[in-house]
């Protein structure tokens, strides 16, 4: 566990410049709010009934719960600050940084916007730097637990697109209608972001999309389209072996390679929140054509707020359009070169189990038990799809296939 | 659903005076839905119908005006609105309201800006004030 690095991270973040917040005096309309500084966070813990595999929020954590450890505090655990500049009352300077679990295990802060924000009028702002890649409902926040009710966002749903900023330009205009509000955000960029293991850096070249996001009264609906073009170098290789078995390899090879392959997601959401209870849903597809494959989720929560506790459940699945590739034709071969396809053929079926597919039923209690602070436990029933190791990691020898996992999880959010 | 049980389901210990939504007597704005005024003050909406910019006055946290305003009209509770703000406020997005400790204290902005918009306990009402929204 990492516990000592977490406090190593809280004492460096800590000791960044801290600009205190305007005082009670602004006069309205005025620029008195030059500086604001806020911070989030989350303490947790989880454990997982699967002792051959780990369960990790992303798949840019090295490890998780189950095998590497019993119970982990890296899944869930994380800070963050953030910083914004009003250069002018126009112009805004924004500046986050996490520290959460690395691909090196380690939890050496980054910098996750950067960005300058210019507003052209009231309702239409351009914004240049890093940014959040917003594609699901709670993609803004996904890092601030107190924002949602549950533990985490359903992975299902939130694992079809797991990288969170982009580098780029993004547009965004607001319009009111009635009792309509209507914001559309468009963007252009590219971002790249490591993978644990020696798994290559995923790099999302052209990366643009929009984000449509409708609210009337209690309900609001988003509809996005995220599209870009992903090149993983590292793993590439991997599928070269292939090309030496003629037509058919090189066919496999470039159904599967990571080289500058379209990666397109689509997602629809929406809740339903009159304040006492409310209804969330998700429905998002991705397909690359590379071994990241094609996969179709959906969750549907609801949760009631008595008083200070808010229960919830969640039903949520995720499966794959496919698990498994013939591969190489064996028959025919001389022993050698067929010792080798069905070594390839080997190989790229493990790789396409690790494509999720997985039905979960989740519930769990959130409490706003202090000011700024609460505590969620949650229990997860997972149920992995026969041919796949759903989003589990680290697979170990004696993983069995289409297995149900258990997962327990404990969390302090607090924002300040 | 009646206000006691929203007040009572929602947490709130402090049964308030009644609190009403008000701008300065020279202001453009005549009455406004309820949905308008929670936009204004939600940051979504920062024009009043007829076109003219609209700059809401919130009261900080722990006022008892401000619990009953956001039980009242949105029928949120105070830690709702917090996680409202965390969302928008870590997103980049924005700030909330300004916010000042008293119904008096959102009186003076009132009248010294004609653009602004409050929500004030019900006792402070005079002729300098208008009432937009009520419960």
């Amino acid at each position: 566990m990492n516990i000592r690095s977490t406090s190593i991270t809280l004492i460096a973040l800590s000791a960044m410049p801290l600009y205190a917040m305007g005082a009670d005096t602004a006069d309205p309309g005025s620029d008195t709010q030059r500086f604001s500084f806020g911070g989030f966070g989350t303490l947790g813990v989880v454990h997982s009934s699967e002792s051959e595999a780990d369960f990790s929020a992303t798949i840019f954590q090295p490890n998780g719960a189950g095998h590497t450890h019993s119970w982990s505090a890296d899944v869930d655990s994380e800070i963050g600050a953030q910083l914004s500049a009003n250069i002018t009352p126009k112009l805004l300077a924004v500046l986050q940084v996490i520290a959460e679990q690395n691909q090196d295990n380690s939890y050496k802060p980054h910098v996750e916007w950067l960005n300058l924000k210019y507003q052209i009028t009231p309702d239409l702002t351009v914004r240049i730097g890093r940014s959040v890649l917003s594609t699901f409902l709670f993609s803004d926040t996904v890092v601030v637990g107190y924002t949602f009710p549950w533990v985490r966002p359903p992975i299902e749903v939130y694992s079809l697109l797991p990288i969170t900023n982009t580098d780029g330009v993004d547009i965004s205009d607001r319009l009111n209608i009635g009792d309509f509000t209507n914001t559309l955000q468009g963007h252009y960029g590219k971002s790249d972001s490591e993978r644990p293991h020696g798994g290559g850096t995923v790099y999302s070249m052209d990366s643009f999309g929009f984000t449509n996001t409708t609210e009337y009264h209690s309900f609001t609906l988003r509809i996005s389209y995220q599209s870009a073009r992903q090149t993983i170098a590292a793993l590439d290789s991997s599928f070269d072996a292939f090309r030496d078995f003629g037509p058919q390899g090189i066919a496999i090879a470039n159904k599967y390679d990571s080289d500058n392959k379209s990666a397109v997601t689509e997602v629809i959401g929406a809740t339903y929140d009159p304040g006492r209870w409310f209804v969330i849903s998700e429905w998002g597809h991705t397909k690359t054509n590379a071994f990241l494959g094609e996969n179709t989720a959906w969750y549907v929560t609801g949760g009631y707020r008595a008083r200070t506790f808010t229960p919830y459940v969640t039903y949520a699945q995720e499966t794959a359009a496919s698990n498994f590739d013939r591969g190489l034709t064996v028959t025919g071969l001389p022993p050698v070169p067929a010792g080798i396809a069905a070594g390839l053929n080997a190989g790229l079926n493990t790789l396409l189990k690790s494509i999720p597919a997985q039905k979960t039923v989740s519930v769990g209690l959130r409490w706003d038990f202090m000011k700024n602070l609460d505590l969620k436990l949650q229990f997860d029933h997972t149920r992995l799809g026969a041919d796949s190791y759903g989003t589990l990691i680290n697979i170990q020898p004696g993983f069995r296939p289409g297995g149900t996992v258990n997962l327990t999880s404990a969390t302090v959010d607090f924002v300040f | 659903m009646t206000a006691i049980g929203l007040t009572f389901g929602l947490g709130i210990s402090a049964v308030s005076a009644e609190v009403i939504v008000v701008v300065s007597s020279k202001s453009p704005a005549t009455t406004l839905s309820r949905n308008q005024v929670l936009d204004i003050f939600l940051g979504k909406r920062t024009r009043l119908p007829d076109g003219s910019s609209v700059v809401p006055i919130d009261q900080n946290e722990g006022a008892a005006a401000r619990g009953e305003f956001y039980v009242r009209f949105a029928g949120m509770s105070p830690a709702q609105v917090k996680a409202f703000w965390a969302k928008i406020i870590f997103t980049g997005r924005g700030q909330p309201p300004i916010a000042v400790a008293t119904s008096l204290e959102v009186k003076k902005l009132l009248l010294a800006n004609p653009n602004a918009i409050g929500y004030i306990d019900q006792t402070m009402m005079d002729s300098t004030l208008r009432v937009v929204l009520a419960p």
